[in-house]
């Protein structure tokens, strides 16, 4: 965006440069929303990216007109084919250009002669490798010469489930992911493809996914600012190799965490390495404390890895920042009890509940007379979705209880059974603050599926639940030190 | 000279502020220093009105880490002491300065800092210091500005933050801490375009304020 707003001759400080740089940011709706799309390098032979890519958008909503562009080809799965994007009869929103590396620089003077509000670039072979950074270096000066906005090159692609679907991967052969509440920005293709697979595989649902490539125009902070407007989306999973504007990542995030979480997986922080120490301070800065630093005042949640990103954003778009860290466990097996006991008592910021008399009386005359009323409440093998059902009402009355870590866990040989996942969802959406564990196996992927399904996170692990309760923790305590 | 047109000219010239040029840049920012006199040789002690114990310290456009070369002599009792010290140095670093300073009585050591990074600007760091900073690497950073809260967040990372509410009969003055990152911010909002990295170290933290007795920076080279 930088680049873009001195193309412009504008700084962001300025009250016009303010503006236009708004107009620029909301330029991408071309990206998201558009009437219709030119795919430049369609193609009939179903193993080439333009071919796939072609099948996805016209997947895709009704509405949006589709434009063929090879100068091979009269007609590609019934549609009309156009030689170049200059002879579409009609003005183009989203040109999307799939076609061999050096081919690309031309195409793209082609779309800027066009008038064409955005394009993605697919294709590689520019600067992420030795040979194409020249080829890169080419296309920048073209792009900057021009208005179109540029996603790319070298990116995997764009996805808004029910909207757009520019992604170059045959979802014959896969099940795309299902609309829902995390947006997902990446800069890395293949980690991005991964990820995707995981939540469809999960049945999490995602409002949007963008990878964002060698990002020579249109970068990670334009796309925060972008759909941090998009109702549909509630936070935005990060995964960057490097920042385009750091200081700008720092400034919009600040302005804009409040209103929705931002996570970032940075990866590349070891590489970089203290600098050297002519200074305490510089020894102390590490590879890592001032990116850490910087993203806690900014408000950014930090992830470690990728299970971190994934599992934070959903916690957050799904569940209810903490006001307190006070836990209570429900769980039908000791071990997991005691397990979850120890890591949450090991986590700054939360500790195990203290719960009320009342509330162990109330629990008494529900469970058998051996099960622990005390904290973690322990319903034994015998547990029942009613029992369950009962143990969550009478928590959601003591004032000693910021938020219920529930295990949904099966009783073998029977999976969960789909009255404990209604109860359990029942209360994750009427009551107080509630975070779902399970352990992963056969016997409880299916309701890990159906609850993800129905937009009530679980996490697979005691150690994934407890982290998971940490950071609406650390939301809590963010929103209100903000206020 | 304004101090924009001092670091201007240092900046052409060197790579690092003398210690003198570097307090009286603190004192401007009202951060509190011990009191300190430059001196060339013995016959500007006489006119010295200091208080003892003192230090006798290397005060050298060449040299950055004084106590690596030998160049810090602490706890000099009286003036016969100072005398005898001041000769030893003008022997060994002929031609240098030398500052001479009321010797700070002892307390909590923090350490302060300013220090460009290259993703996101002039960054702040605070720590528990002393010789064990290091090795604990108990610090934490934010990116300047910074507010009250953000200060009050930076310490209430630090292992050490136990040491505000009192710990073994000793206790740190919170407040002053809050206030000289607040102080520190300021000049690095004001002067970030000639600091590529500054400490202050050991900065001594009292029951009621602190006071900063060794303070570096190095120029950013342009």
């Amino acid at each position: 965006m930088t680049l873009l707003l001195k193309r412009w001759g504008i700084t962001r400080h300025n009250v016009q440069g303010t503006y236009v740089m708004r107009e620029r940011v909301a330029s991408l709706r071309y990206v998201f929303y558009p009437r219709n799309v030119a795919i430049i390098g369609a193609s009939r032979d179903p193993n080439k990216p333009g071919s796939v890519i072609l099948k996805n958008v016209l997947e895709g909503p009704s509405g949006i007109e589709v434009y063929p562009v090879n100068p091979k080809a009269e007609e590609i799965m019934g549609l009309r084919c156009y030689p170049t994007v200059l002879d579409v009869p009609d003005g183009v929103d989203l040109a999307v250009i799939a076609i061999p590396a050096p081919l690309v620089p031309g195409a793209m003077k082609d779309c800027i002669t066009k008038g064409v509000k955005a394009a993605i670039i697919i294709s590689a072979g520019f600067g992420e490798t030795e040979s194409g950074k020249a080829l890169q270096d080419e296309l920048e000066r073209v792009v900057h010469e021009g208005r179109t906005r540029v996603l790319g090159p070298n990116t995997f692609g764009v996805m808004m489930p029910g909207r757009i679907n520019t992604v170059f991967y045959p979802y014959d052969k896969s099940t795309s992911p299902r609309p829902g509440n995390v947006a997902f920005i990446t800069q890395s293709g293949a980690m991005g493809f991964l990820l995707l697979e995981k939540m469809a595989y999960y049945r999490i649902g995602i409002s949007a996914f963008v990878s964002i490539g060698n990002k020579i125009d249109v970068d990670e902070n334009d796309l925060i600012e972008f759909l941090i407007d998009d109702d549909s989306t509630k936070s935005i999973a990060c995964y960057l190799e490097s920042f385009r504007d750091g200081r700008e990542f720092f400034e919009i995030s600040r302005r804009v965490a409040r209103r929705k979480p931002i996570v970032l997986l940075k990866s590349g922080v070891t590489e970089r390495g203290a600098r050297a120490a002519a200074s305490h301070t510089g020894a102390l800065a590490g590879s890592s404390a001032v990116l850490e630093g910087a993203l806690r005042q900014a408000g950014v949640i930090g992830a470690h890895d990728e299970e971190e990103l994934i599992d934070f954003a959903v916690a957050l778009a799904y569940g209810k920042p903490l006001k307190g860290g006070r836990v209570a466990v429900i769980t039908s097996a000791g071990g997991v009890a005691v397990t979850a006991t120890d890591r949450i008592e090991n986590t700054p910021g939360l500790k195990m509940a203290e719960l009320s008399e009342e509330t162990k009386d109330g629990i008494k005359t529900i469970l058998p007379p051996f099960a622990s009323t005390a904290n973690p409440i322990d319903i034994t093998a015998t547990s029942t979705p009613e029992m369950v059902d009962g143990v969550l009402e009478e928590l959601q009355k003591d004032d000693n209880v910021d938020v219920v870590l529930v295990f949904s866990l099966p009783q073998p040989p029977l999976p969960v059974t789909e009255e404990l996942v209604d109860v359990i969802t029942k209360w994750f959406r009427k009551g107080k603050p509630l975070v779902v564990g399970t352990i992963e196996n056969r016997f409880t992927i299916d309701s890990i599926r159906t609850y993800n399904q129905r937009g009530v996170p679980v996490f697979p692990s005691i150690t994934r639940a407890v982290k998971a309760l940490k950071v609406l923790r650390e939301r809590g305590r963010y929103l209100e030190a903000s206020r | 000279m304004s101090v924009r047109a001092k670091l201007e000219e240092a900046t052409r010239l060197r790579r690092f502020l003398r210690e003198d040029e570097m307090k009286d840049l603190l004192r401007g920012y009202g951060v509190s220093i011990p009191r300190h006199f430059v001196v060339e040789d013995e016959n500007d002690l006489k006119k010295l009105e200091v208080e003892f114990p003192a230090v006798l310290k290397l005060c050298s456009y060449k040299v950055l880490h004084k106590s690596d070369v030998g160049g810090v002599v602490l706890n000099i009792p009286n003036m016969k002491r100072l005398r005898e010290e001041l000769r030893r140095f003008r022997e060994r670093f002929p031609g240098e300065s030398f500052l001479v300073e009321e010797m700070a009585r002892p307390g909590i050591e923090m350490i302060a800092g300013l220090l460009w990074d290259d993703i996101f600007g002039l960054s702040i760091m605070v720590g528990v210091g002393g010789i064990f900073t290091e090795l604990y690497n108990d610090a934490s950073f934010r990116v300047i500005p910074i507010s009250r809260g953000d200060a009050e967040g930076m310490l209430d990372e630090l292992k050490g933050r136990r040491l505000f509410e009192g710990f073994r009969g000793m206790r740190a003055d919170r407040e002053a801490v809050v206030d000289l990152l607040l102080r520190l911010s300021r000049l690095g909002e004001d002067l970030g375009e000639y600091i590529d990295q500054m400490d202050l170290n050991p900065i001594v933290v009292y029951e009621k304020g602190l006071i900063v007795v060794d303070a570096k920076l190095i120029l950013k080279q342009r």
